[in-house]
Formats: structure tokens, C-alpha cells, sequence
């Protein structure tokens, strides 16, 4: 059985807990200019069929730091664009000798598909709507950084809940890890129906982060105004910013995130983004130590966690 | 040549018998049924005890791809998996490629499943209401029911034009010929992959919310109410549209309905780790919707049973969820699965029969669905064992379809032998044992 990271929803705390601690140990070895190459040899595919700067580089860094060699697909220029399906893609890559993958596809439930065909590991940078694990993952790294802990936190998720595969993975992995995550947004971008969700809703953006430990914000793309999902920018801007003025009611030590890219201004003005709450920085720089924790994992059967998860 | 199904139980819901008895055919016509029947000089007898003497069952919704996309099934395999079935008749849905518009069209379908390498059973072809499906100007419908089509559907691809609807139901008056509605507003339903709900909110797929199906059942049966027209609202699939069809057939609109057995038996739960199997339009929807589906079953406001046949090739569903088509093969697992109703008490004997052959004959005016003596161009009859345990394999069905919700599914009741003016099915299960008893 290979083991893959597809969703946060599959895993255990104890798993959360083992890649979290292995993401800690090598963000300290690398910043202590050590060397961890635990992948040597090791080749793995990077296949996008979306665009993605951030996550494809972060996931590049994160082979590099381990000494893997990476194999760079597109969708923009793939086989698919020729009529091949992504199964028959996935064949290709399977016996193109690639050990591992890591695919990012707009269709939910695509890398499960992958899983099932590949032959070796799948780490899942993007599923659709569905999940983006190593985004969570980072986050979490990165509230842990700072909050030591990430049990009895409250968690506000604030934006375009509905379409967000980083506000899936970030409810589960909070949750499980014992925050209260809440959803803030307006009422068609957050789902009809969250009963599968761990979350509770929030309409009011007020009312969603009053004293919250940590303000999420989602980004929302310039889409939703012409699906009718939004009235405009502005609206959006004046009932769901996220500013210096509206942290006030959260807790007082809260910090506030982005996955990225920001849209500044609309998501956050530049006094929140800006301010010392803001730890959009540090998401990034985790990123790349959990994606390493991911890549090290999917090969390690038996991940040992390693001491010290938390500063 | 005289035969004798003997020592069954009798079910005909046209004449609304239950017996324990034996039918007699000679040559390929019923010519008598009762509790004792006049088996002298019988060539062949059948002992029928503990099965289910029945009319030949019904499909009233099949798609069975010809022309034009003989890779997902042909009238030939078709029409084999429906006699294995139990079906002695099945409706084929309009849309081929190319589309069932014109009776030259019919013809071939009515050539092609009178074929001797076909399943033996009737088709009755259902033409499409506009020409290519487009939805916008009428086919010739006159033209089309003289060539043999026995309703007019634009099935997959509704008309989203009210209008366009009106008129089509003013035309269809006219011939007498009932419209099949597939109720989908597209504009609600165009970015969906599966139901509206918690299941798909968990899983980040775009939600069909139910009310594209409610809105147009409301709408379809307002202009059926309106213009007379007979209007047969296929599968459906939520509280709410079997709610609407109730109140329209409370007004008097000439409205029916049928639902098939995964919207009965299935909920959008299934739809977990994005099994494209349980893809399927409209959505399995919610526990709560299949409790009030099943009521409606009980109370007749759901007036058939269906199996919407619909095949895929294997590299059509084997691509990520949201790109998969919709749709799920049925005719070999639809007694399976209505036969779980009639184990759990939601349908007798008698009512389970009503609905997969009495019902949609009387819907569609076929000479079927009855044991009635020379009532039926040939003698039409299933054996249904009500007890047989099997599990359902999709390595072993006639269907080219292997895309089935139920794939090693265990069900407990089975078609056993189909009679369609000759034996046309006889299950390998059905003990020989029992059948072709030389008289002593």
C-alpha cells in the first residue's frame, strides 16, 4: 500500500501531529544550514493542471531542501490538451519511472483518481474545491509558531468558504487538532449546507471574529461577482475587509493570515495585512517545511515523529 | 404446442388477481388462467410454486444507444440484458446521434430489435418532442407516431423555453401522445456535478440544489393542468417534486410519474471518495427525500418503476468526477431492487407488479402489463423468483454497461424466466428441477 496525502479529512490527529513535528524538525535543520537530503535519488513529478506559482515553487524548494530531483509537467502543454484522459496522463508518468507526485487538478476528487492508478505516492497540491493539505498543514505550522498550541483555539475562516479547498483542509486540521473553527462570509459563499463540515457559520463579520486567535482570511476571485454570487467589490469590501478596526474585537493577541495571492485592499486593507497580527510571511516559509514534512512522509511508511513540534 | 406455468402465484394487477394457480399457453398465446386449468395434452410444464406468475415487465425508460453510440450499448445487447431482466418491453429514450426526430429513424429501431440476434422483446421507440433536441421547433410528431413512437420526450436535454413547452403540449394533445419530461432547469443545475447538500459542501463538488428538478415538475405540470396533455414526469427525485405531482394530480392534470430504483435505494452519501458510479441526474439526493419517495411509492402518487438504462463505456466514466457523464445502467438490477420494497412492506406482491408492468403499459397504452387471454399480440409473462439470493456482477450482464451503482450488490428476489411469445430468458439459476416436468 502506497500512502499518499489526499485530504486532511483521512487523517488522524496522531498523523497530523507525526507530519507536523517532522515539518518543525526540518524548518529547524535547514535554518540551522543543515543539510536533510533524506530524499536523494528519489525523482518526483510536479504535475499542475492549473496555474500555480506559489505552491509549485514552495513544493520545488521543498524536493530540493531533500535532495530530490523534480520532473516539471504543465497542463497547459500536456497530453491532455491532445484528448488524453488524466488516467491514461497518469499511466505515462507512472512508467516514466517517476517514484512520487504531486498534482494540483480544478476537478474535486481528481487525485484520488491519480492514487488510484499511479502506482506510488500522490501528494495533493489542490483537489478542486475539495482540499489543499499542505496548505493547511503550513498554516497550522505556522499558528503552532506562535500559539505553541493549537488546542481551544477559536478560528475564524473568513471569506469565499464555498469554493475553497484551503478552507476544507483548515477546518478539518484545526478541528481535529481541537480549535473551534468558525465560517464568515456571506451566505452564497458559504455552502447551503455545512453539516458535514466541522464549523460553525458566521454572517457577520463582527460577530465571526470577536475574540478570535486567529483570522483567516480566503481569497476571493474576481469570478464570484459575475456568477451574481456577490454584489460588488466595494459591498464586499465594506461588510467583509478585514481591517485593523475589526481585529479590535478579536482576542488581543490575534494573528491574521492569507493563503495568497492577496488582493489588497479587498480581503484585507494594508493596516492588517501589514501589522505585526499578520503572518502571511511565515505561511509561506512553512510551506515549503510541511511540503518537505509531506514528501518525506508519503515515502516513509512509518513516519517517527520527531521531538519538538513547537518552538 | 401447449405449455403450463403451474402451481405459481399469480399476479395481475389488470385484473387485480392474486392466486395461487397456473397459466396456460398455446403455441405463443395465454388462453387460459386460473386456480385449476385444463392441462391435458400439455408438450411442456413448468412447475412454478414459491415463484411469482407475472405480466411481462415494463421499461418504460431505457437508452439503448442506437444509433450512433453503439460503444456504450446496441438494441442487440440491449435488449439481451432487458429479457435477463424480466422486461418483455422497454421504451428507447430519443437521444442517439443522431437524435430520434424523423420515422425513418424509428423504423430502423423497430427493424433492428425484431432482429433474431436481438433479445426477443418489444421496443417501443420514444421520438423526440424537437428536432435534434434543440429545444426549439417541434418535431413531425404526426409523422413520428404513425412510424410507432409511443410518447415524445426531449429526455436529457429538457425544454427550458416555456413556451416552447406549451406549444409542444397543445401539438401533443392533438395526436394523443404523452410527453416523458425530464424536469432540469439548466440554469440551476449547469454547474453541478451531484446534489445540492452537507455531501457536497464536504466534498467541494458544485451542488445540483433540487429545486431545478422542483421548478420544472411545477412548471410541466402547470401546462399539463392548462392544456390537457398527458405529461409523464420521469425519475423523480426529491420530496418536493413528488409534493408538486401530487397536488397536480389532486387538480386533475393528466400527470404521472416514475422514479427509479437508485433515487429509492441511494443517497447523496454514496457520492463519497467521488465514485463516479453514483453519478447520476437528477442527483441521489437525501435520506429524507427517499423516506417520502418511498411513501409516495406505497400511495401511488409514484405511479411506476423505471430503470433509466443508462450505459457507458468504461473510458467515459473513468475520468474525474465533475468531467464524468451522468447516468447508471438498471435493466438487469431493477427487479433486485424493487423486490427489496416488497420484502420491507412498502409494496405488496400485487402493487410490486403494478409497478414495473401493469402501471407504464397503461401509461403508455402498450399491449402489455396483463395475463388477459389473447389480450397481447403474444403471450408476455415473467417468472420472478421473489426468495432467489444472488449478487449482482457486472462481469456477468448482457448490458456493454458496466457503469452500476450496484456492483456486488446482494439482492433477494430475481426474474428468472422471461416469456415474450416464446422463452426468452431462463436464468441459470432457475432450477431445472423444477421446469419441463414430463406429464406422467
Amino acid at each position: 500500500m502506497n500512502r499518499h496525502l489526499l485530504a486532511i479529512r483521512h487523517l488522524e490527529r496522531p498523523e497530523i501531529e507525526a507530519l507536523l513535528s517532522l515539518a518543525a524538525d526540518f524548518r529547524d535543520r535547514v535554518e540551522a544550514g543543515k543539510t536533510v537530503d533524506s530524499g536523494r535519488g528519489r525523482t518526483v513529478g510536479l504535475l499542475f493542471f492549473e496555474n500555480s506559482t506559489r505552491t509549485r515553487v514552495s513544493f520545488e524548494q521543498a524536493a530540493n531542501y531533500l535532495g530530490m530531483r523534480t520532473v516539471n509537467f504543465s497542463g497547459a502543454g500536456s497530453s491532455m490538451r491532445k484528448g488524453e484522459t488524466l488516467r491514461d496522463t497518469i499511466l505515462t508518468l507512472r512508467y516514466e519511472r517517476l517514484e512520487a507526485l504531486v498534482m494540483r487538478h480544478p476537478s474535486s476528487g481528481s487525485v484520488r483518481l491519480a492514487a488510484d492508478h499511479f502506482g506510488g505516492p500522490v501528494v495533493s497540491a489542490g483537489d478542486g474545491q475539495h482540499e489543499h493539505p499542505t496548505q493547511a498543514l503550513g498554516d497550522a505550522l505556522t499558528i503552532l509558531e506562535r500559539k505553541g498550541s493549537l488546542d481551544g483555539l477559536v478560528v475564524a475562516i473568513v471569506g469565499d468558504v464555498a469554493h475553497s479547498r484551503v478552507a476544507r483542509s483548515n477546518a478539518w486540521l484545526l478541528s481535529k487538532m481541537g480549535a473551534e473553527v468558525r465560517f464568515v462570509g456571506p451566505r452564497t459563499l458559504i455552502p447551503s449546507h455545512t453539516g458535514k463540515l466541522p464549523g460553525t457559520v458566521y454572517y457577520d463579520l463582527r460577530a465571526g471574529v470577536a475574540d478570535a486567535d486567529v483570522v483567516m482570511c480566503l481569497r476571493l476571485q474576481k469570478e464570484r461577482m459575475e456568477e451574481a454570487t456577490l454584489a460588488s467589490v466595494g459591498e464586499y469590501r465594506r461588510l467583509y475587509q478585514v481591517t485593523r478596526g475589526v481585529l479590535r474585537s478579536a482576542a488581543p493577541d490575534v494573528m491574521v493570515m492569507h493563503p495568497g495571492p492577496l488582493n489588497r485592499g479587498v480581503e484585507l486593507d494594508d493596516g492588517a495585512a501589514d501589522s505585526p497580527a499578520s503572518a502571511i510571511t511565515d505561511q509561506i516559509t512553512n510551506g515549503i517545511y510541511v511540503r518537505m514534512a509531506a514528501l518525506h512522509w508519503v515515502f516513509d511508511g512509518a513516519a517517527k515523529p520527531a521531538a519538538g513540534a513547537k518552538k | 404446442m401447449k405449455t403450463v406455468l403451474k402451481n405459481g402465484r399469480v399476479l395481475d394487477p389488470s385484473q387485480d388477481l392474486d392466486f395461487v394457480g397456473s397459466v396456460v399457453l398455446e403455441d405463443a398465446q395465454i388462453v387460459e388462467i386460473g386456480e385449476e386449468v385444463d392441462a391435458s395434452g400439455a408438450d411442456s410444464v413448468m412447475d412454478c410454486s414459491g415463484l411469482w406468475i407475472a405480466p411481462g415487465l415494463v421499461d418504460m425508460h431505457t437508452h439503448l444507444r442506437e444509433p450512433g453510440e453503439e460503444h456504450r450499448e446496441t438494441i442487440r445487447t440491449g435488449t439481451q440484458a432487458a429479457a435477463a431482466g424480466g422486461f418483455t418491453n422497454v421504451c428507447c429514450m430519443p437521444n442517439t446521434s443522431p437524435p430520434l426526430d424523423n420515422p425513418a429513424l424509428v423504423d430502423f429501431i423497430l427493424d433492428r430489435s425484431a432482429s433474431p440476434d436481438a433479445g426477443g422483446i418489444f421496443v417501443a421507440p420514444v421520438g423526440a418532442l424537437t428536432v435534434g433536441q434543440k429545444g426549439q421547433q417541434l418535431s413531425d410528431l404526426a409523422a413520428l407516431r404513425k412510424a410507432g413512437v409511443v410518447a415524445a420526450s426531449d429526455e436529457g436535454g429538457p425544454i427550458q423555453d416555456a413556451h416552447v413547452m406549451m406549444r409542444a403540449m397543445e401539438y401533443c394533445l392533438q395526436l394523443d401522445l404523452p410527453i416523458m419530461a425530464h424536469c432540469d432547469d439548466r440554469s440551476l443545475s449547469q454547474h453541478g456535478s451531484m446534489n445540492e447538500g452537507a455531501m457536497s459542501a464536504m466534498l467541494g463538488v458544485p451542488g445540483i440544489p433540487r429545486t431545478a428538478e422542483e421548478v420544472m415538475v411545477m412548471r410541466n405540470c402547470l401546462l399539463s393542468l392548462n392544456t390537457g396533455c398527458r405529461v409523464h414526469i420521469l425519475r423523480v427525485s426529491t420530496w418536493g417534486a413528488v409534493e408538486m405531482v401530487r397536488q397536480a394530480k389532486y387538480l386533475g392534470a393528466p400527470v404521472t410519474c416514475e422514479i427509479c430504483p437508485h433515487h429509492f435505494t441511494l443517497t447523496e452519501d454514496a457520492v463519497d471518495e467521488f465514485d463516479v458510479r453514483f453519478k447520476t441526474t437528477p442527483p441521489l439526493r437525501t435520506k429524507v427525500d427517499v423516506e417520502i419517495l418511498l411513501q409516495a411509492l406505497s400511495d401511488g402518487t409514484i405511479d411506476c418503476i423505471a430503470s433509466d438504462h443508462s450505459p457507458y463505456a468504461p473510458h467515459e466514466v473513468n475520468v474525474p468526477f465533475d468531467e464524468a457523464p451522468f447516468g447508471m445502467v438498471g435493466l438487469e438490477s431493477t427487479v433486485g431492487a424493487t423486490l427489496r420494497l416488497t420484502h420491507n412492506g412498502v409494496l405488496s406482491p400485487l402493487e410490486t407488479v403494478r409497478k414495473l408492468s401493469t402501471a407504464p403499459a397503461e401509461i403508455l397504452r402498450l399491449d402489455a402489463g396483463t395475463l388477459k387471454a389473447n389480450a397481447t399480440p403474444v403471450a408476455q409473462i415473467t417468472v420472478i423468483d421473489p426468495n432467489l439470493e444472488w449478487t449482482f456482477d457486472v462481469n456477468r450482464t448482457f448490458s456493454k454497461g458496466k457503469n452500476s451503482p450496484f456492483d456486488g450488490t446482494t439482492f433477494r428476489g430475481k426474474a428468472v424466466l422471461t416469456y415474450c411469445g416464446g422463452e426468452v430468458y431462463r436464468d441459470p439459476l432457475f432450477d431445472d428441477a423444477r421446469s419441463h416436468i414430463a406429464l406422467a
